[in-house]
C-alpha cells in the first residue's frame, strides 16, 4: 500500500538521523560569533583546538540573533558581538561573567566601489555624494550599519546620503551588492574589502575619524565550562591570534575594556 | 419465534416531531408509510444514531434505551444490524472485508459456521474478492445484509431493501429475507412503501405518517397471489 | 567539499524525514479533532495551530528557544535527564515539526471532512469502537489528505530556515542546506554557497516529481 511504503522510506531514512554527532556535552565549547569574523575565526578555532584538546562548536550569525538565542537560554559558552549594543543586551539580563568582557578586535570603514566602472581613489569621505546609489547595513539593526550611520552624522552627510541608501541584511550583504554593480558604491568594513577582489577601495575612513568599531567578548555566566572559555578568550587575545586578525584586516583595539 | 419489542419513544428534530407507542411480540415489525413519514428515523433511533427526548427502545431481554433510567447504550454497543437504504458498503474494503467487518469470533462461538450459513444463504461466495463498486444492485443489497447479519445482532434493521431493485430482482432477494426471518430467527424491523411487501414479510405492521402512528396490529396474511 | 555537501544534504533530508514522522501523529489527531468535533476552546486550538504558519519563522525559532532552552518550561527538565535539544539535531527535527505540522493539520483536516460521516455511523452500528473506526473507516478513507499534508510538512521541514538557525544555530554539527546557504553567502563563500543551492534545487525538483506521482496514481 503507497501509505505503507511512505512510511517506511520515512522511517528509515529518520533512523540515520538519531545520534549522528554527539551532542554539545563537556568538553565542546559553543562560541557564538558574530558571522563577519568567520574566515579568521575558524582556522583560529582549529588552532586552539591542536594546541588544546579542547573542541570548539562556531555559532556564527548575526550577532543581534545571538544575543536572541543567549537571552532565550541557549547553551552558548563564549559570545563574540560586532558591537556593545548587542553584548549589553546580553550584559543587561545578568547572563555575562563581566568580569571576562572586553573588547578583543577593532575594525574600519571603507568605501568601496565595483570594479567597473572605474573609480579614482579619494581623499575625504565627500567622494560619497557623487554616486547615485550606496549600499550599508541596515543601519537599525546591524552593527556595521549602526557604526556607519554614526560617522556619516558625525561628517554631516547623513541628511546629503539618505536617499540614495540602499540598506542590506548584513555588511556581508551590503559587499555582495556592489561586488554585483548593483550599486555605484558601498559602506562596509577593510575586513570585508580585502576579502573580495571584485571590488576596489576608494576611500578608508581614518580610525580617528571613524566611530569606534568594537568586537567585545565576554564569557556566558551559565557556561558548563568557564575556566576552558576563558582560555580560548586569552588565545584570542593574544600575540599570534593578533597578527592572523591584523592580516585579514582588522584593528588592534584602541582600549581593551 | 417472536421476541418481545418496545419502541416508546418521542424523537424531536427541529420541526419534525416522531412518537412511537408500540409494545409487541413479533418476529418482523414492518413499518410502512409514505416518504418523510418517519420510518428511517425509527430504524436510527433503534441504531442509536439520534437523540431521542424520552422514551424506552427493548429487543428481547435487551434495553437500548430508557430515559427513566438514564440508559443510553452508544451505538456501537447495540448490536443493531442496520442496513440504510443507501447501503454505505465501505469502498476501501472489497466485499470479504465488508461482510466481515462486525464478526467477532471470539463472542460469536462457532462463528465460522455461522459465516458459512450466512455466505450460503444469501449466495456471496462468488462474489468475496471483488471490489464493492463493481457489483450489481442485488449484489450489493445482499452484501451489506450479510454484513449486517455477521454481528450476530440482537435485530435486523432493514430500510427499504427491495425499493431500489427492479421487479425481478426484487423476486429474487424477496425470498432471501424469508430464509433469514425462518432459518436464523433474528428479529427484523423492516421499512417499506410496498404494501405487498409487507404483508409477505411481517407479522406486525404500524402505519405511520407525519411522525405519528395511523395504525398498527397484526398483519393480513399474505394472499397467495403476492410471493 | 564534496564530502560537506553530501553530508550536509543527506543531514537535511533524514532530519526533515524525522520531522514528518515526529508531526504525524499529532497532526493527525488535531486534523481529527478540528474535523469532526465541537467544545468550548475549538477557535483558539485552530488559532493556535496555525500561528507558526502565520508568525514570522524567526519568532517561533524565539518561542522553541524560550520552551526547549536549558532554563525552559520544557528544556529544563529534558537538560537534568542528560537529553539538549538546543543546538542539536533534535533542534532541527523540532523546528522542522513545528513549522511543517500546521500544513499537514490543514490538508488532513481537509482529507477527514471529505470523509462521508455515514460511513463512521453505520461502522458504529457494526460494532466498531469510535477508536476503531477512526482506525479502519476514517483514517484509510481520508488517506490522500492525509499524505498530501504529511508531504507539504516534508518540503517545509526540509526548507526550514528562521526557526531552525535560531533554535539549532549554525553550528557545523546542525547545519541544514538553508543554513549552510545563508552562511556560506555570509562569508562570501560564493562557490558553496551555489553548490548547495544548486543541490537544494535538485531535491526540491525530487520530491516534486515524487509528489506528482503520488497524486496522479491515487
Amino acid at each position: 500500500m503507497r501509505s505503507a511504503r511512505t512510511l517506511t522510506v520515512l522511517a528509515m531514512l529518520s533512523l540515520t538521523a538519531c545520534g549522528r554527532a554527539p551532542d554539545p556535552g563537556p568538553g565542546v565549547l559553543i562560541v557564538s560569533a558574530a558571522s563577519s569574523l568567520t574566515t579568521v575565526i575558524e582556522p583560529l578555532a582549529e588552532a586552539f583546538e591542536r594546541d588544546t584538546g579542547i573542541a570548539i562548536e562556531l555559532n556564527l550569525a548575526a550577532s543581534s540573533t545571538l544575543a536572541s538565542q543567549v537571552l532565550a537560554g541557549a547553551p552558548v559558552d563564549v559570545f563574540i558581538s560586532a558591537d556593545h549594543l548587542q553584548m549589553d543586551r546580553v550584559a543587561a539580563a545578568g547572563l555575562l561573567r563581566p568580569a571576562t568582557r572586553t573588547v578583543l578586535l577593532s575594525n574600519q570603514l571603507v568605501v568601496v566601489a565595483p570594479l567597473e566602472p572605474p573609480v579614482l581613489p579619494a581623499t575625504s569621505p565627500d567622494v560619497l555624494a557623487s554616486f547615485e546609489r550606496i549600499a550599508i547595513a541596515d543601519p537599525v539593526a546591524v552593527p556595521a550599519g549602526v557604526y556607519t550611520r554614526a560617522y556619516l552624522e558625525s561628517v554631516g552627510l547623513w541628511r546629503r546620503l539618505e536617499d540614495k541608501l540602499v540598506p542590506t541584511r548584513s555588511v556581508r550583504a551590503a559587499l555582495v551588492t556592489v561586488e554585483s554593480g548593483a550599486v555605484d558604491a558601498g559602506l562596509v568594513y577593510r575586513t570585508d574589502a580585502l576579502s573580495s577582489d571584485k571590488v576596489t577601495q576608494v576611500y578608508a575612513v581614518p580610525v580617528a575619524d571613524g566611530p569606534e568599531i568594537v568586537y567585545p567578548a565576554a564569557v556566558i555566566a551559565a557556561s558548563a565550562d568557564p575556566a576552558a572559555s576563558e582560555r580560548l578568550l586569552a588565545y584570542l587575545g593574544g600575540a599570534g591570534a593578533s597578527a592572523s586578525f591584523e592580516a585579514a584586516g582588522f584593528i588592534m583595539p584602541k582600549a581593551r575594556r | 419465534m417472536p421476541v418481545p419489542i418496545t419502541l416508546d419513544f418521542l424523537l424531536c428534530q427541529g420541526d419534525f416531531r416522531l412518537e412511537m407507542h408500540e409494545r409487541v411480540e413479533a418476529r418482523v415489525v414492518a413499518l410502512f408509510g409514505p416518504s418523510g413519514s418517519g420510518k428511517t428515523s425509527v430504524l436510527e433511533s433503534i441504531a442509536g444514531l439520534r437523540s431521542l427526548e424520552r422514551g424506552e427502545i427493548r429487543i428481547g431481554s435487551r434495553t437500548l434505551y430508557d430515559s427513566g433510567a438514564g440508559v443510553d447504550v452508544p451505538s456501537h454497543r447495540r448490536k443493531v444490524g442496520y442496513v440504510p437504504q443507501d447501503l454505505t458498503l465501505f469502498p476501501h474494503m472489497n466485499v470479504k472485508r465488508n461482510i466481515l467487518y462486525g464478526a467477532r469470533s471470539d463472542r460469536d462461538g462457532g462463528s465460522a459456521e455461522g459465516l458459512e450459513q450466512i455466505l450460503s444463504l444469501l449466495e456471496l461466495h462468488p462474489f468475496l474478492d471483488r471490489r464493492v463498486g463493481d457489483l450489481s444492485g442485488g449484489e450489493r443489497q445482499r452484501v451489506a445484509i450479510a454484513r449486517a447479519l455477521t454481528t450476530a445482532p440482537l435485530v435486523l434493521l432493514l430500510d427499504e431493501p427491495l425499493t431500489a431493485l427492479d421487479r425481478g430482482l426484487r423476486a429474487r432477494v424477496l425470498p432471501y429475507l424469508k430464509r433469514i426471518r425462518d432459518e436464523l430467527a433474528t428479529p427484523m424491523v423492516y421499512v417499506s412503501h410496498d404494501e405487498a411487501e409487507v404483508r409477505a414479510l411481517a407479522d406486525w405492521v404500524v402505519e405511520l405518517d407525519g411522525g405519528r402512528t395511523i395504525r398498527s396490529g397484526p398483519a393480513l396474511t399474505p394472499s397467495p397471489k403476492i410471493t | 567539499m564534496t564530502g560537506d555537501v553530501l553530508a550536509i544534504a543527506w543531514r537535511t533530508v533524514s532530519l526533515a524525514s524525522l520531522a514528518t514522522l515526529v508531526m504525524l501523529p499529532p497532526g493527525i489527531a488535531l486534523a481529527w479533532i478540528l474535523a469532526r468535533r465541537q467544545f468550548p476552546g475549538r477557535a483558539m486550538l485552530e488559532t493556535l495551530v496555525s500561528l507558526p504558519l502565520v508568525m514570522p519563522p524567526v519568532a517561533t525559532g524565539l518561542m522553541l528557544i524560550w520552551m526547549f532552552g536549558r532554563r525552559g518550561p520544557l528544556g529544563g527538565p529534558l537538560s537534568q535527564l542528560g537529553i539538549d535539544v538546543m543546538f542539536t539535531w533534535r533542534a532541527v527535527v523540532l523546528a522542522g515539526a513545528v513549522m511543517g505540522l500546521p500544513l499537514l493539520v490543514r490538508a488532513a483536516r481537509a482529507g477527514f471532512e471529505q470523509v462521508d460521516r455515514r460511513y463512521e455511523e453505520i461502522a458504529g452500528t457494526l460494532g466498531a469502537s469510535p477508536r476503531r473506526v477512526f482506525l479502519t473507516i476514517s483514517l484509510p478513507l481520508a488517506k490522500r489528505g492525509v499524505l498530501a499534508g504529511a508531504l507539504l510538512g516534508f518540503s517545509r521541514a526540509l526548507g526550514e530556515f528562521g526557526a531552525t538557525i535560531m533554535v539549532a544555530g549554525a553550528l557545523p554539527s546542525t547545519r541544514t542546506i538553508a543554513v549552510a546557504i545563508y552562511s556560506y553567502t555570509e562569508t562570501g563563500q560564493e562557490a558553496a554557497a551555489t553548490t548547495m543551492l544548486a543541490v537544494s534545487a535538485s531535491i526540491a525538483f525530487g520530491a516534486l516529481l515524487l509528489s506528482n506521482r503520488f497524486a496522479s496514481s491515487a
